[in-house]
């Protein structure tokens, strides 16, 4: 064998069992799945029942089922507000906590705490998104959240007897603020490397050239960030996407739930492809705004 | 030398080693308003603008930036005070309108009454066996792969790689029937069909979840694998070419090279694959019938409460009631993480920054 051949060899050795994982446990499900999604699946005792239905399963998604358009272009539309905010949300803040100020430690222990609780249950608890049993406990639990947090904001600041409107529409914005900020731990993480990793060069000559930090964040800090924003995209769209509490993830799951494998598995690879198509055309226009330092 | 002398010289080294600052003058404000006066006269009407306009920016960012990050820290910490604020607060507290954050009194039955429903300790040890072993294994396989990916070419590398992006795109919702229909009706060739007359049914068994971690097909495994690839990337190929010469063998210079220098980047992983194992209730929803983990617990605790302070799950609870042991629940939930971000936010942090993601 030939070094080069041997050398590969090895390499192969080394994946073996995430080739053996990949077959089992991805590739194989990925192929399955996009079989089932032109039948009709349903489980019966030992095992599934699979009828060939071509692409009506497709059919019924797009033309017959209501709740599945509307669900998506609610999630695509509540996706398309929600990443040019975050994006500028995460980087102003990275910006922010970048600089020299007492307690700067603190703050950024503080800003990457949601990245550790907000996958799990209890940040589906905090927003009153994780749908409880039994009465609609769930929805009396987050509108008392809510408005505990405004009234109190209010009380403490001493402001009394505003109308429930203006409490209400408060209440709005500081639900979205909050989870804005929940849902940016992993982004301004990313900025702030990158936010650091300009060279201290640029940032002189920028001071004796008597650039004000309004010129310095366009001409300086954009450019050598800007190959960070285009990942931050990409994992806010994924991140996103893959949201639990996404109306079109719900509806998989509820379909899923009545035993319907086959149009859940063409729901689900509907929406994947839409996805994969959004991503590709933000990619695609982002790219072109990207500055590398080493071109 | 005598030690009397010694001590005596003690001060005047001691001067040598910390001299001491010079005390900077100070001037009045009507002084130093004067100078600042004196020393824009000699200068242009445009460098006079630049100069004052960084004064005041000066003057006012600080302010503007504590209000800032005191506000944004306020809204993340939010949840957590309100959950410390009601988790200990007797019942009678909840129907208090004066009360705001500060019951009267603090009460630990919430979190007895939680730990009870909960079953917390049993609970506890047993995601604790099943989240950490199935890290440890998770990153073990992971990093085998980041390593065959970073530093061996042979055919089909770039293929295989896009199937791992891919792992990191595909929703999991896509995946989940056919590894649930594999896990229901295990089977190697029909051998165990053969033999047992029916397939062999893992669903409720920890086997579920070792089986993907140790395969490297576990929870945001792609991610993982990426991640490796990018931290041996990294390194220096001399250490590898040194190893090769000494006699070593590919799979010991990675144990015995390789993996040593690129510690934080396991420590890292680790971390995440712990806390995210710990988060998951997705997966484990689907492979699990019972209860069997933390963040399971959590999402049924509503029912489990019901059933436990009241014997029937429909039983009618107020709200109030409800809210104050679900956040009981809420906290104890998230204390093992918490107490683990606390001690090691270091390595959070840092091992994302350092994560390699520069270099896509």
């Amino acid at each position: 064998m030939s070094y080069e051949k041997k050398k590969g060899f090895y390499g192969l050795c080394f994946l073996s069992v995430w080739l053996l994982g990949c077959a089992l446990f991805f590739a194989g499900p990925l192929i399955e799945s996009f079989y089932y999604s032109f039948n009709s699946v349903r489980p019966i005792v030992g095992g599934l029942e699979i009828k060939w239905l071509g692409l009506d399963n497709y059919a019924r998604a797009f033309l017959r089922d209501p709740r599945y358009r509307q669900n998506l272009t609610e999630a695509l539309r509540a996706a398309a507000f929600k990443l040019p905010i975050i994006i500028i949300f995460s980087m102003f803040t990275a910006i922010v906590i970048n600089q020299k100020f007492k307690g700067r430690t603190f703050a950024r222990a503080v800003f990457f705490l949601p990245v550790i609780i907000a996958t799990g249950p209890v940040y589906a608890i905090i927003t009153g998104d994780l749908t409880l049993t039994g009465n609609d406990s769930a929805e009396q639990f987050t509108t008392m959240f809510e408005a505990d947090m405004v009234d109190q904001l209010l009380e403490f600041v001493g402001v009394y007897g505003f109308g429930e409107n203006f409490t209400d529409w408060i209440s709005e914005i500081t639900s979205g603020i909050l989870n804005l900020v929940w849902s940016c731990g992993i982004q301004i993480i990313i900025f702030l490397s990158a936010l650091q990793g300009i060279p201290l060069s640029a940032k002189e000559a920028a001071e004796i050239e008597g650039a004000t930090s309004w010129e310095f964040f366009w001409k300086i800090t954009l450019p050598y960030v800007s190959p960070m924003i285009l990942v931050n995209i990409v994992y806010t769209v994924i991140d996103t996407f893959r949201d639990p509490m996404n109306p079109v993830i719900a509806r998989i799951l509820a379909v899923q739930n009545e035993w319907e494998y086959g149009y859940s598995a063409a729901l689900s690879w509907s929406y994947f492809a839409i996805v994969l198509a959004a991503l590709g055309i933000i990619f695609a226009v982002t790219r072109k705004f990207v500055w590398y330092e080493n071109e | 030398m005598e030690t009397a002398a010694l001590h005596k010289k003690i001060p005047s080294i001691l001067k040598k080693l910390f001299p001491k600052k010079e005390k900077e003058v100070k001037l009045s404000r009507k002084e130093r308003r004067e100078r600042y006066k004196k020393r824009l006269s000699f200068l242009e009407e445009g460098e006079r603008r630049y100069l004052k306009r960084i004064r005041v920016i000066n003057a006012i960012w600080p302010i503007c930036r504590t209000l800032i990050v005191i506000g944004l820290c306020f809204i993340i910490l939010y949840p957590l005070l309100f959950m410390l604020s009601t988790a200990f607060r007797p019942l009678e507290d909840m129907y208090d309108p004066t009360i705001l954050w500060i019951p009267k009194s603090f009460t630990m039955n919430n979190i007895r009454d939680v730990i009870k429903a909960m079953d917390f300790w049993k609970t506890l040890g047993n995601t604790l066996v099943l989240n950490i072993g199935c890290s440890i294994v998770q990153v073990a396989s992971c990093a085998l792969t980041g390593y065959g990916f970073a530093r061996f070419k042979f055919k089909g590398r770039e293929l295989l790689f896009f199937f791992v992006i891919m792992m990191i795109l595909v929703l999991p919702q896509i995946l989940l029937i056919p590894q649930y229909t594999f896990f229901r009706y295990f089977d190697v060739f029909g051998i165990i069909e053969a033999v047992t007359g029916e397939p062999y049914n893992f669903i409720d068994s920890a086997f579920t979840m070792y089986f993907p971690a140790i395969t490297a097909n576990g929870i945001s495994a792609g991610l993982f694998i990426f991640l490796f690839r990018q931290a041996f990337r990294g390194l220096p190929r001399e250490l590898e070419d040194a190893a090769c010469l000494d006699g070593c063998s590919p799979f010991m210079t990675f144990v015995k090279v390789m993996v040593p220098n690129a510690s934080s980047t396991f420590l890292t992983v680790f971390l995440f694959s712990v806390v995210w194992y710990w988060n998951d209730y997705y997966v484990s929803t689907s492979f699990f019938t019972k209860n069997r983990t933390i963040a399971l617990m959590l999402k049924n605790l509503d029912p489990q409460l019901r059933i436990a302070l009241h014997g029937n799950a429909n039983a009618n609870v107020d709200v109030r009631e409800l809210i104050v042991w679900m956040e009981a629940g809420c906290l104890i939930a998230i204390l093992p993480m918490l107490i683990m971000y606390i001690v090691l936010q270091k390595y959070f942090t840092e091992g994302i920054a350092r994560s390699g993601l520069t270099g896509m």
